[in-house]
């Protein structure tokens, strides 16, 4: 897929090599990344929600609006908790740059068309944040009971993909 | 020995008797249900409680269903007829468990 894979790919890749070479992100610039990271689920959710006639996509985007919810709403009482401030950062900054595009991509799209179009980057977005959580976010983080969060908030990264997939598999029929 | 004092003692020694309600927890955890195959006895009360950080349901079709269970939460319910139950998340497609009612 044209530019929402390479889109993705990019975040993936400032996530994996960031700027800062040495160390990772930081604790307050991991809390910007989960935060924008379920933000831009939660707004494709609603946009796809309002938009399919699919019964099952919408089923699935009303569950990725209420799970994100649910997920940013403990990462934003935790992030207060430990005081810490989420920090905008190059891969925040992408997610949110990725979230705006597929907004964009998908408000011009209809019917089955859209289903495609926003199924094929749930597919995608989870697969790159779970590789974000492996790779970057969970060996960075600093203070454990953010580094617990992530942990903890995975499995439904991989529930999500693998209903997502699922989905995916059903469209393409 | 007064009244109240006779009917604690006769209680005392009724209850071994009578088949005493257990209850069971299954934790619902990491987008599972832990355990995933729980055996009770009928009339036993099963709890589910909801540690992970995104809503869940326990729902048996055509017997019970708990609605959402908020992270956080429990809810708990007792079930009288013997059988074997798929237990699944109405909003997870891949979690599955079973409850075994003797």
């Amino acid at each position: 897929m044209f530019f929402t894979k390479s889109a993705l790919l990019a975040v993936l890749a400032a996530a994996i090599l960031p700027v800062y070479a040495q160390q990772g992100p930081t604790d307050p610039q991991i809390a910007a990344i989960v935060v924008t990271a379920n933000q831009v689920d939660i707004d494709a959710g609603k946009l796809a929600a309002s938009h399919t006639k699919s019964k099952e996509v919408r089923q699935f985007a009303q569950q990725m609006v209420t799970d994100h919810s649910g997920v940013n709403k403990q990462a934003t009482a935790l992030v207060t908790k430990l005081k810490v401030k989420p920090e905008p950062n190059d891969t925040s900054r992408s997610l949110q740059k990725g979230g705006d595009e597929n907004l964009a991509k998908l408000k011009k799209l209809k019917g089955a068309g859209f289903d495609k179009a926003y199924v094929d980057h749930e597919v995608e977005y989870h697969q790159a944040v779970l590789d974000a959580i492996d790779k970057t976010l969970v060996p960075s983080a600093r203070n454990a009971e953010l580094k617990d969060l992530l942990v903890k908030v995975r499995p439904a990264f991989v529930a999500h993909l693998d209903h997502a997939k699922h989905l995916q598999s059903a469209l393409g029929k | 020995m007064g009244a109240s004092g006779k009917f604690a003692l006769a209680l005392a020694v009724a209850l071994p008797f009578a088949a005493a309600a257990a209850t069971h927890t299954v934790t619902i955890e990491g987008m599972k249900f832990v355990p995933e195959t729980v055996t009770v006895k009928k009339g036993d009360r099963i709890v589910w409680k909801n540690k992970d950080l995104v809503p869940h349901t326990a729902t048996a079709a055509g017997s019970f269903d708990s609605k959402s269970i908020a992270s956080g939460a429990s809810w708990s319910h007792v079930v009288r007829k013997p059988g074997r139950y798929d237990v699944v998340c109405l909003f997870h497609p891949g979690m599955k468990a079973t409850l075994v009612v003797q």
